[in-house]
């Protein structure tokens, strides 16, 4: 705004005029989901159901395709993801985050329960075959995405089971088999051929795939362990954190130790840790930096410790030391943090002549993953990950996703094969690359109205208590909201961002600006006449959720 | 759409005989009233204490999804926020003691802008002082104010009452098996004995009860503009002083304009029929508004916006339970909104508690109060007509001037022609009050009297441009 000055150029009386726009902004929920999820928009369909005639079924398989759309494995990440969707949720500071990570679990168990088949995209069918190597997350979601835009897709697994890291060291209590199983089923059901037990690169070579493929995607994962590097941790009683996990998968009844140390900080680790306080031992998870700095999901620490995991900070293992080839003992060397790394993370330093010392027979190595590159390490170049475009191509025939472009959590991998996909596809069709299509503006902090909602308490699912969990140790720990919960909970989201009728623009406009919509939906209830607009800018001030915002002058 | 009858709005009721004990609330009875301006905020208090003298125990549900601690347009309830001392005092006779955080006394005085000059017209009377509050939490760009809302302050009584706030949008009313259902945007519904509604003609709400009804008018309005400037305690200080400034110029349409000062913000208040940017050009235009802020330059504005005013009430005001208060049925025209609100609630507060809530009872016990109302705005028209014919006649706005300084001057004797202005701007009085006592002799010949010398050659009024403030005197 500016003052004017009567008589000059300008008229004499100032603009009185705020013009009023309706612009759907990105969530903070989403903006914060690695898969960039639409939740706002699964979840409006539940909450404002009855608006748009649906029955709440109805609402439910409907909210289940919009989120399948993106990932088609709801009930697994609803289990598994330390979900940062709920950190920044505009509710957090209020009365707790919309309760995202139960509702996408809730929603997966209701779709297998109703054996919902994946959302299609059109009747196309395309000649181009595809290979995918792997079945883990990554795979999985890019053969998902091929296959319902009308590609043939073969996937290659090492194991006889597909599913990867989330089927061999994800442990049950956190991820049931049988979940697991049914949506696996469910992607291949998508017409997807699965070839089992064939290693890429040792009993198959990857050139012959190339030909046999237009196309082939890498999910390798990264199952290979990095090493302590000290004295002693050759031999046996040294385990990877991975190679615990999946044999005791494979081999439920082993046992390995009464007297367990876990080196790590990572969400391995803790899994680790949990398994093995599972099997009766006691547990002691080593890590160099404070707990502030562990790259573990708060959350999964928490439970570690109500189960009995001891932790001990800033310490870092130097020698493990053995009683002929039985551990007896390990050495660490007492950390304090210096400042910052590039990361932002404090850099553990030693302090000299600080050294303890702990017992153990077992000790769980779970410090750091990489790629194997066996049979394959010309495609990473002699380097530790694979290096793609930030779309997932490595090469013209080759597309890349998950953790053998580095470490992160599922939901990361879905993502990732999700867009490798849809970038294939449109390169295949000679398309524009969707991912440099223009982002959405995101809402900023603040704008929306906090007050206007009502107080609403955070539903969470019941749990296990220590007791049951230890005593039956497969038995899963949390347990899946109800249909009555999962309505009231998707009540809660505030749309941030999009209008959810409200009504407060349509019954404050002395205009009239705002008409009803005949057909509704989440985020069109409501056309404005900008010719109708007197701008006085009421409608953006009573909009809560930030939909409606000024135009620039 | 659904009859009239549907919706227990009835001009004629036609069972004015007898009272129906029918009528009657009962303990747990439950009533909603819809919006908690100062209409249903008072209504709420003045019916939970009545209800309470007799021992009656009925829930009253208020429904307002704005929050009065909102700054700008979305938690204010749109006027130029000017109370008679009069209303104020009434209000403390009722127990509603408004604190020094809500009232901000010290205007005392109005300045009279006119092209042919200014005149400051001081308080008559101690208790017909004004004060001026904010209805929400102040300007859209605001800081946070040392003031407290008006309409929050009040709500905060209906709620100590006990009456519950219910953060919800009403977006209809039906009659529904002898009883009103209330619909809310979020799909929310309940059903009560009585629904007050207190919605004000800023909402579409009215318009939602008329779609209904044959027979059911909702009010008639006119767009206003309001708006505020900031210009910091101390340029108000020097500017504007302790004064409401009204402007009284010739521009088709308007009614009423004026500046009124509030802390570091001075408030615009324009008034007439349809107030629209033509009309505002014009006004900005005229030297003796630019004259009022420092440089004569118009400063960016913090706050604005176009409410409309009822200015012909809602028939009728009421139903088998169901009555509209404050704005939505019937109030002062241009003037004393809240003090028409507070009579408006009294009144169907009372009614509701110790008649009934059928038309009948409303018909009897609150209806004359509107027709009261309805009358006095009739003469309001005229004397506001009469008015307009002030503005375009520069003869007679040398008379007025010259009269009213004059009195000014003047400590004891009468002064008839700033007390009918006085009144007229501040509402203090009804407008048949003000029309009476033009139509005294003494008032018609001293106004005679002054037209004449007002226009002689070398009079204060004449050739007059510029407009300052100087108290009781004609400025050149």
């Amino acid at each position: 705004m500016s003052s004017t000055r009567p008589g000059g150029e300008n008229p004499a009386a100032p603009s009185f005029r705020i013009r009023a726009q309706q612009l759907e902004k990105l969530p903070p929920c989403q903006a914060q989901c690695p898969n960039s999820g639409d939740v706002r928009g699964w979840l409006g369909v539940i909450a404002q159901h009855k608006k748009n005639k649906l029955t709440l079924d109805e609402a439910y398989d409907k909210a289940w395709q919009i989120l399948a759309e993106l990932n088609p494995l709801p009930a697994t990440i609803g289990r598994i993801c330390p979900h940062p969707c709920e950190d920044l949720c505009s509710r957090r500071d209020k009365d707790g985050a919309i309760s995202i990570n139960a509702m996408e679990r809730f929603l997966g168990d209701w779709a297998i329960s109703r054996s919902l088949p994946l959302p299609r995209a059109g009747a196309a069918k395309y000649a181009e075959s595809i290979g995918v190597i792997g079945s883990g997350p990554a795979s999985l979601s890019f053969a998902y995405q091929m296959a319902r835009r009308g590609y043939d897709v073969t996937m290659y697994e090492k194991h006889e089971f597909p599913g990867g890291m989330l089927r061999h060291a994800i442990p049950d209590y956190r991820l049931p088999r049988e979940i697991l199983d049914a949506e696996v089923e469910r992607v291949l059901d998508m017409n997807i051929s699965l070839v089992r037990n064939i290693d890429v690169g040792s009993s198959v070579d990857l050139e012959k795939l190339r030909d046999k493929h237009t196309l082939i995607f890498l999910g390798l994962g990264a199952q290979g362990a990095r090493e302590l590097g000290i004295p002693g941790e050759q031999g046996p009683g040294v385990i990877s954190g991975i190679d615990y996990l999946q044999h005791r998968k494979r081999q439920p009844e082993s046992q390995h130790g009464k007297q367990v140390l876990v080196v790590g900080g990572g969400n391995t680790a803790i899994d680790a840790a949990r398994s093995a306080r599972r099997d009766g031992a006691s547990v002691t998870l080593l890590y160099r930096r404070s707990e502030t700095e562990m790259p573990a999901a708060a959350h999964e620490v928490e439970d570690a410790r109500t189960e009995g995991v001891e932790f001990r900070f800033l310490v870092s293992p130097t020698r493990i030391v053995r009683d002929g080839s039985e551990i007896r003992e390990l050495h660490m060397q007492e950390m304090r943090l210096a400042e910052a790394d590039e990361q932002g993370r404090r850099r553990p330093v030693s302090i000299p002549g600080r050294v303890q010392k702990i017992a153990a027979d077992v000790v769980i190595v779970a410090v750091a993953q990489a790629p194997d590159w066996e049979g394959m390490g010309v495609l990473a170049g002699g380097q530790e990950w694979l290096h793609t475009r930030d779309d997932g191509k490595l090469d013209e025939d080759i597309w890349a996703g998950g953790d053998d472009r580095g470490p992160g959590i599922a939901s990361k991998a879905i993502a990732q094969g999700r867009y490798a996909a849809e970038a294939a596809h449109a390169e295949l069709r000679g398309q524009e690359n969707p991912r440099e299509r223009s982002a959405r503006k995101a809402i900023h902090n603040g704008a929306v109205k906090m007050d206007f909602y009502s107080e609403q308490q955070r539903t969470v699912g019941c749990r296990r208590s220590q007791q049951e969990r230890l005593s039956d140790p497969e038995s899963e720990i949390d347990q899946t909201i109800s249909y009555e919960q999962a309505c009231q909970e998707a009540s809660r989201c505030m749309s941030c961002g999009l209008c959810f009728d409200c009504q407060q623009c349509f019954m404050y406009c002395n205009k009239a600006g705002f008409t009803r919509i005949d057909e509704t939906r989440p985020g069109n209830y409501f056309v404005l006449a900008l010719e109708a607009c007197e701008g006085c800018g009421k409608c953006i001030e009573v909009c809560p959720c930030a939909y409606l915002e000024a135009r620039d002058r | 759409m659904r009859m009239a009858e549907d919706l227990g709005l009835a001009r004629d009721v036609g069972r004015k005989a007898q009272e129906s004990q029918a009528w009657a609330l009962q303990d747990g009875s439950r009533i909603a009233v819809i919006g908690a301006g100062p209409a249903g905020s008072m209504f709420s208090y003045f019916f939970l204490t009545m209800a309470e003298t007799i021992g009656l125990d009925v829930g009253v549900d208020m429904y307002e999804p704005r929050r009065f601690c909102h700054r700008g347009p979305a938690g204010c309830n749109h006027c130029g926020g000017v109370v008679s001392e009069t209303l104020i005092q009434r209000l403390a006779t009722e127990g509603i003691m408004l604190p020094d955080s809500v009232v901000q006394r010290g205007i005392e005085s109005y300045t009279l802008h006119m092209d042919v000059g200014d005149v400051e017209i001081a308080t008559p009377l101690m208790e017909k002082r004004i004060a001026a509050i904010y209805r929400g939490n102040g300007p859209r760009q605001s800081v946070p104010l040392d003031t407290h809302s008006f309409d929050g302050y009040l709500l905060q009584l209906a709620e100590q009452k006990g009456a519950r706030i219910i953060s919800r949008l009403v977006t209809d009313v039906r009659r529904e098996e002898d009883l009103m259902s209330v619909h809310c945007a979020d799909q929310h519904c309940d059903q009560y004995e009585l629904v007050v509604v207190a919605s004000g003609v800023n909402s579409r709400l009215s318009e939602m009860l008329e779609s209904q009804s044959h027979n059911f008018k909702r009010p008639a309005r006119t767009k206003t503009f309001i708006c505020e400037f900031h210009l910091g305690r101390e340029v108000i200080r020097e500017t504007f002083g302790p004064s409401m400034h009204v402007f009284l110029l010739d521009i088709p349409r308007l009614e009423f304009a004026a500046l009124i000062p509030k802390g570091d913000y001075v408030t615009l208040c324009l008034l007439g029929d349809d107030i629209d940017d033509e009309l505002m050009e014009r006004f900005f235009s005229s030297p003796e508004v630019q004259n009022r802020f420092p440089g004569a330059i118009i400063p960016e504005h913090a706050c604005h916006c176009y409410p409309r005013i009822n200015i012909r009430a809602a028939v009728p005001a009421y139903g088998d339970r169901l009555v509209m208060i404050g704005d939505s049925g019937s109030t002062r025209l241009f003037k004393d909104g809240i003090g028409a609100a507070y009579k408006t609630a009294k009144a169907a507060a009372k009614t509701a508690v110790f008649h009934g809530v059928g038309a009948e009872n409303f018909e009897r016990h609150y209806a004359p109060l509107c027709q009261k109302i309805n009358r006095d705005n009739q003469v309001g028209k005229f004397v506001f007509s009469v008015a307009s014919l002030v503005q375009k006649a520069r003869f007679a706005r040398r008379g007025i001037l010259h009269m009213t300084a004059n009195e000014q001057k003047q400590t004891v004797s009468p002064r008839r022609m700033s007390d009918v202005l006085w009144d007229l701007f501040s509402g203090s009085e009804s407008y048949t009050n003000v029309f009476l006592r033009t139509l005294h002799p003494a008032y018609i010949g001293s106004l005679l009297k002054n037209l004449v010398v007002g226009n002689l050659p070398g009079s204060a009024g004449r050739n007059a441009h510029s407009s300052s403030q100087e108290n009781g005197h004609v400025q050149h």
